[in-house]
């Protein structure tokens, strides 16, 4: 294998691995705080997208002939300020009211929300059970060095998908809202013992991991230029994978997790070239002897049951 | 002297760089109440970890009449004879009182296949006799406790959870049974009934030996034949309780510093 | 509940009226017959209102309550009653296809929900592969039907055999984690397990396997049963009695599981394992045992699964399935058995008969399921507490 053909590779790994690591560290998010997993986080992947998608057809629609750059200006804040609200509704109208409930019942309301998110989008969005075409606004050049050729459309979204984790890491450390978070995350009760807003931290962390999830669709849908009413699904369960051989709570394991999840596909479909289609297989069952050997994850807290 | 029991010599556990035990050397003999007492973080419930298999070892040894346990999981340690009750309570609190207790029997239990879904009959007879002396040990704790067998524990009081707890290692009459703190959330006044109603359980196992992690003074002075005082892991000194109580280095360390 | 001095229970207050047991019964096979028979839009509608009404109402009036006690005391042979009832509500359904296949599907459901309830609902281990298993046993069903003169009853167990067996490849990783880690693996093997069918062409790739019917001593099930000149029944009212049995066995089974010594160690396992191992309890052993029943029962309820609706793919046996079983156990109450047929019948058959505003049945299907959640956190019958010999003193 030529040099050329690894370093495709890896940029396309990287690129998933970026795409995984922002819809993981949603679920870790929403984990730390709340001890919930809410599975519907695939499906607000992919209403993001479709936000997306929807102000593009709007403002082309308009007939105004804007700047691409514009469009896509516009087409990202609909879709992130679109999701951090939605997520924080979701969390103050479905998760919130279930805080005393066992998990699985929050585990089945968010799955029966993001159906109906799924489900919405397939009825009400113009052919919305065919998959759509993803404008692409971005410059379609590319950089050749030697054989291999490096889009500039893939480093921007790679850019992108950087920049936004980066963004994340600083919030959460270096702000009061993401002080409040980790306080909230370590010990709900004291937190609010000490004047921290326990509402108002869950619905800014919802809000923050929705819209990570809304980029997340954008980024996906302009790489592969193509979104569709379903693939919340598998982008869910590969973003909770990789939250969870992280280790859930912990938002650098998410991005490692992501990070992997994504190696581990590019690494089925490079050694299967037979059977790539095996990829996926190859990838989950890594997660499964994953799981055996880190049993809590790669970055988890030492936990044990105390007696 | 009656015969011992548990001997546990330079026992050792460490959490990371904490010496939690440090070389503790304790010894029970049959039928004794040992009362443990020391200042918070002394490694009183870590010995009784240590103990139970709860915690790994870092060092020296336990044995069990003769029998060496150090190293064995808790249900092996379970299974020679040791009760314990925990400082928080850990009742079932969904189950009734009765499978709570039934928890205790575990061991004691046929869980075969046929045993529990074939010969019903069979099963409806043995179930017959323990809840009978389930209801018999409880009414060494409460008159009125029999009565809510198959009441959750969860709509019990503090006091009866705790009477529960107690029960649950009783049931299977252990030859050692460790209870830690049970004062714990109860009235001074609630914590001496239940001593007594436990010295009439003991009253007719008389070989049955007990360890007691205890922060009320009095408790100790009035239940146990020897106490020992813990300080850092270690073993400051032991005695009775008169002994005990007029140490210099224990009226230093413990009774000196505010016990909680 | 009152004892006498002695510590022996009162045993019988006074006995309670069998009747609101088999009003219960009866309104339950009215409601199966009329939702299953309901053609017309308003009629769907207006079941699923009083339904509705009949859940609010009972629960603020606690008829719950009042049944329960009618059926406890009266069980011996309200029990015996109820599945006549239920054999016959097949029979009244006997010209009815489509109707009869559903009601298989409603069964087989909840098989494998009584295999979910051992392993979630008592056990705690979580299990979000379930249709996965259901998959394995109906492939190991179909490649036994196809490829060898096995008995089929013991291809049905065959089915059960090798779900079980392949779950425990799945045991190292599931003792060693816990909660939403645990999910994980099942999560990844369902998604695997669907991934890889599609892909091998042995099995038949995407576009699945034809599964030969079931025979029995020389009945062949798949002909039709034609009584007279005029009259055809169904030929699925064969495989509703087999679903019908399987359901019988798996649910008393079940039953008699949570109503001894070994229900106790599971639910022990769920409650508090490490407090349960200080008297001897052996969590990972219990752990094994419950995931290997419910995957059996999974897998046997796969293998009819395949028989009755004659041809498999991979479609079938999603992760999206394995969350639509998982619904009906939490919607009927975790826990607790009987909860699982209203939950299958809203899970499996609502969906079907809101066809009249089809597009949106999943929708409001959805959010029905929401709603109930929000209402009714404990499902719709939550589970009572263990009550070893019903109609005994020690309630």
């Amino acid at each position: 294998m030529d040099l050329a053909l690894i370093a495709q590779h890896l940029v396309n790994g990287a690129m998933l691995g970026v795409i995984y690591a922002l819809v993981a560290v949603g679920f870790t998010l929403f984990f730390g705080v709340l001890d919930v997993i809410k599975f519907s986080h695939g499906d607000v992947v992919m209403l993001g997208a479709f936000t997306a998608l929807a102000t593009s057809a709007g403002l082309v629609g308009s007939g105004s002939a804007l700047p691409p750059a514009i469009v896509l200006a516009a087409m990202f804040i609909a879709a992130v300020g679109g999701m951090a609200v939605f997520g924080a509704l979701m969390a103050k109208f479905l998760v919130l009211p279930l805080r005393k409930a066992p998990t699985l019942n929050v585990l089945l309301i968010t799955l029966m929300a993001g159906t109906v998110i799924r489900e919405a989008v397939r009825l009400f969005y113009p052919q919305g059970s065919n998959p759509k075409p993803f404008p692409r606004l971005l410059p379609t050049g590319a950089w050749e060095i030697g054989e291999f050729t490096l889009r500039y459309d893939s480093t921007i979204l790679l850019v992108t998908g950087v920049v936004a984790i980066v963004l994340v890491h600083l919030v959460i450390t270096r702000t009061r809202l993401g002080l409040a978070i980790r306080a909230v995350a370590q010990d709900p009760e004291t937190a609010s013992a000490m004047g921290i807003p326990f509402h108002g931290t869950v619905l800014a962390t919802f809000a923050i991991g929705s819209a990570l999830a809304a980029l997340a669709g954008v980024v996906n849908g302009l790489y592969y230029s193509e979104v569709s009413f379903n693939m919340g699904l598998l982008l869910g369960a590969i973003g909770f994978s990789a939250a969870v051989i992280g280790g859930l709570g912990n938002v650098y394991g998410a991005i490692l997790g992501g990070f992997i999840f994504a190696a581990l596909q590019t690494i089925g479909a490079v050694l299967l070239p037979i059977a790539s289609a095996y990829k996926d297989v190859f990838a989950f069952a890594a997660v499964i002897l994953l799981m055996a050997w880190k049993p809590g994850g790669l970055l988890a807290e030492r936990s044990a049951d105390r007696v | 002297m009656s015969q011992e029991l548990l001997v546990a010599s330079a026992l050792s556990v460490r959490f990371g760089g904490v010496r939690a035990l440090d070389g503790l050397d304790i010894r029970v003999h049959e039928g004794e109440v040992l009362g443990v007492i020391g200042p918070n973080g002394s490694g009183k419930t870590t010995f009784f970890n240590a103990v139970t298999g709860f915690v790994t070892t870092a060092g020296g040894s336990v044995t069990l009449g003769g029998e060496t346990i150090t190293g064995l999981v808790p249900r092996e340690i379970a299974r020679r004879g040791i009760a314990r009750t925990f400082q928080r309570l850990r009742l079932l609190l969904e189950l009734s009182v009765f499978d709570n207790l039934m928890l205790g029997q575990h061991l004691s239990l046929d869980h075969g296949i046929v045993a529990n879904l074939l010969l019903r009959g069979r099963l409806r007879a043995s179930m017959t006799s323990h809840i009978e002396s389930a209801r018999h040990l409880l009414s060494y704790f409460s008159a009125t406790l029999p009565g809510k067998l198959f009441e959750p524990v969860s709509a019990l009081t503090m006091i009866d959870r705790r009477r529960v707890e107690v029960c649950r290692a009783l049931i299977r009459e252990p030859r050692l049974l460790l209870l830690d703190e049970p004062s714990a959330g109860m009235t001074p006044e609630e914590t001496a009934e239940l001593m007594r109603d436990l010295q009439k359980v003991k009253a007719e196992r008389s070989r049955l030996a007990v360890i007691l992690i205890e922060h009320d003074m009095d408790v100790i002075e009035s239940v146990s034949d020897r106490c020992a005082v813990f300080d850092y892991g270690r073993k400051l000194c032991e005695g009775s309780y008169a002994e005990v109580s007029s140490d210099p280095a224990v009226r230093r360390a413990y009774l000196g510093v505010d016990d909680e | 509940m009152a004892s006498l001095p002695n510590g022996l229970p009162i045993v019988s207050d006074r006995r309670a009226s069998p009747l609101p047991a088999l009003g219960a019964l009866v309104a339950g096979a009215a409601a199966v017959l009329g939702l299953l028979l309901a053609e017309q839009q308003w009629e769907v509608a207006t079941l699923a209102i009083v339904g509705a009404l009949a859940l609010l109402i009972g629960g603020k009036l606690g008829w719950g309550e009042v049944i329960h006690r009618s059926a406890t005391d009266h069980h011996r042979w309200i029990t015996p009653v109820a599945w006549l009832t239920a054999a016959l509500v097949i029979f009244g359904l006997r010209e009815h296809n489509f109707e009869l296949l559903m009601l298989c599907t409603v069964m087989l459901y909840m098989v494998a929900g009584l295999g979910l309830t051992v392993q979630f609902g008592y056990t705690g281990v979580v299990n979000f592969a379930a249709a996965a298993f259901m998959g394995v046993g109906a492939y190991t069903a179909a490649v036994l039907l196809l490829h060898t003169g096995l008995p089929h009853v013991l291809v049905i167990l065959a089915g059960g055999l090798v779900s079980a067996v392949i779950g425990s490849v799945l045991l190292l990783p599931l003792l060693r984690t816990r909660g939403h880690y645990a999910a994980l693996i099942t999560i990844a093997f369902g998604i695997l397990f669907r991934t890889f069918l599609e892909v091998n062409d042995t099995l038949g790739g995407p576009q699945g396997l034809k599964v030969p019917g079931m025979e029995w001593f020389g009945l062949v099930f798949n002909d039709a049963i034609e009584i007279d000149d005029e009259t055809e029944w169904s030929f699925y009212l064969r495989y509703a009695g087999l679903c019908l049995v399987l359901l019988f066995f798996a649910y008393h089974f079940v039953r008699r599981l949570e109503r001894s010594w070994l229900g106790l160690s599971l639910d022990a396992v769920r409650l508090d394992e490490t407090a349960a191992s200080a008297f001897g309890l052996n969590g990972a052993a219990w752990k094994i045992v419950a995931f290997s029943i419910g995957n059996f029962l999974a897998g046997m309820a796969g293998a009819v699964y395949a028989m009755v609706t004659a041809f498999i793919a991979p479609a079938s046996f999603t992760f999206g399935d394995s969350l639509i079983l998982v619904s009906i156990v939490i919607l009927g109450g975790l826990g607790n058995p009987l909860g699982l047929l209203p939950a299958a019948l809203i899970v499996v058959v609502l969906p079907e008969k809101l066809q009249v505003i089809q597009e949106y049945r999943f929708l409001l299907f959805a959010a029905l399921v929401i709603a109930i959640l929000l209402v009714r956190p404990g499902g719709l019958i939550p589970r009572r507490a263990r009550d070893y010999f019903p109609g005994a003193g020690g309630r």
